[in-house]
């Protein structure tokens, strides 16, 4: 028994150290649980709500009053231009959609961006309206000249982005004329250049190109801009596509939160294999 | 001896504001330097390994706390603090000013860089490839807070070091 306390006493360091790296093991295992949520809320409210202060003396010196109006009308504008943009589409290619889910698009959610940080630690925006001012996850974030990116997290006043600048954002897009699909994403480097990947060999895609998010997305209303085509290298089957940024994350003050696209049937048909069993069956 | 920690628990939750509220965001090439990470070589240098592994700790939780990564970033101080006491002076060493200096910085580097490839292979934000993140933000860090540590080692800590 001696023995062992002396051991305990010689390598209480070490024991302590194990002890310390599996509560942090713990905590990482444990990072969707409900008690870490409820900290990393926490953590976003009190860090946010001190960046609010500290970005408040930078407003002083600006136009407050002028730029909410201009947002408002700007936030008239885009549903306008959204739900105009994406008729047109369907009356070109002759389809008639009846569940159009761009026609809440005129719901949006005006917020400020309060803290942004773009470093290897941490790559995210923090904008001030949260669960309160009706924010969810999985929202989509985005200005008139395009998107942002997606709500990943939110609180009681404040909801972290994930930018579109981020490596694990996907999102599904459409070039303006041919309608090619491909998939949009950020491989690092430039903050201006994203690249679109998977669209065929055979679609007709040319520079200058606009491309737009699309209907396939899960989480995004179609039609919000993304940005130009600068490169196009033909590969095997597919093309890589490099895509000028509509958006220039590196000014951004005010953004917009459109509202959730609710489709539970396609989720549903998309997750779930029984449904078609089902059908066969009868 | 309790009250000197009750400081540096001052210290450190000062620190932690300071590092996540202005320091983080004056980056160089996408990196910031870390100031706890060098009050952690500082207590690291001149407190029992013990001592100096809990404050590691408590450091990531605030850290964790402040950016809602909380296990990765009590991991990486812990393991940054731990390694950073293999650079202790014991206090009846009669080691000179300049050797404690030494000392001091080596574990700010060290420390700097196992904490930093520790919060680089659990979290990518970016798009760096592994090696890159390690390798080069590891190195740039550990620049950047050398540069720091000779600045406040020269300014408040030599005193402090020398007694």
């Amino acid at each position: 028994m001696r023995k062992f306390f002396t051991l305990f006493v010689e390598y209480s360091t070490w024991l302590l150290f194990v002890l310390y790296c599996s509560i942090a093991f713990l905590f990482i295992r444990l990072q969707q649980d409900d008690v870490q949520h409820k900290l990393h809320n926490e953590g976003i409210e009190f860090s946010a709500a001190v960046n609010q202060q500290l970005m408040t003396f930078n407003s002083l010196f600006t136009l407050k009053n002028e730029n909410e109006r201009l947002m408002r009308v700007n936030t008239d504008l885009l549903s306008r231009v959204l739900t105009l943009e994406t008729a047109t589409v369907d009356e070109r290619s002759q389809k008639k959609i009846l569940a159009d889910t761009t026609l809440n698009a005129s719901k949006f959610i005006m917020a400020r961006v309060v803290d942004r940080k773009f470093s290897d630690r941490e790559n995210m925006l923090v904008i001030d309206a949260g669960w309160r001012k009706g924010i969810k996850k999985d929202m989509t974030v985005l200005v008139p000249e395009g998107l942002v990116g997606r709500v990943t997290s939110v609180s009681e006043h404040y909801a972290r982005v994930m930018p579109l600048i981020h490596p694990d954002f996907k999102v599904v897009v459409a070039a303006d004329s041919c309608r090619s699909m491909g998939i949009l994403s950020w491989n690092g480097g430039r903050e201006f250049i994203a690249q679109v990947e998977h669209i065929p060999i055979s679609s007709h895609i040319k520079l200058n190109e606009r491309f737009v998010t699309s209907d396939f997305s899960t989480f995004s209303i179609r039609g919000i801009p993304v940005g130009r085509v600068v490169r196009i290298k033909p590969d095997n089957l597919f093309y890589d596509v490099d895509i000028w940024l509509a958006v220039d994350f590196s000014t951004l003050t005010r953004v917009l939160v459109a509202p959730l696209k609710i489709e539970p049937e396609k989720i549903m048909i998309m997750s779930d294999d029984t449904v078609t069993t089902n059908k066969k069956s009868h | 001896m309790i009250n000197k920690n009750y400081l540096y628990i001052l210290f450190l939750c000062i620190i932690s504001l300071v590092q996540e509220f202005s320091f983080s965001r004056m980056t160089l090439f996408n990196v910031s330097a870390d100031v706890v990470t060098i009050f952690l070589a500082y207590i690291a240098v001149t407190t029992d390994q013990k001592i100096n592994i809990s404050f590691g700790f408590a450091a990531g939780v605030l850290g964790g706390l402040l950016t809602g990564n909380m296990g990765l970033n009590m991991l990486a101080r812990t393991v940054g603090s731990f390694i950073a006491g293999y650079f202790q002076t014991p206090k009846e060493s009669h080691a000179t000013i300049n050797q404690k200096s030494k000392r001091f910085y080596a574990a700010v580097i060290v420390a700097g860089f196992c904490t930093n490839a520790i919060l680089s292979a659990g979290d990518n934000p970016l798009g760096f490839s592994p090696a890159y993140r390690i390798v080069v933000f590891g190195l740039l860090e550990s620049l950047f807070n050398l540069i720091f540590a000779f600045v406040v080692n020269w300014l408040f800590l030599r005193q402090s070091l020398a007694n």
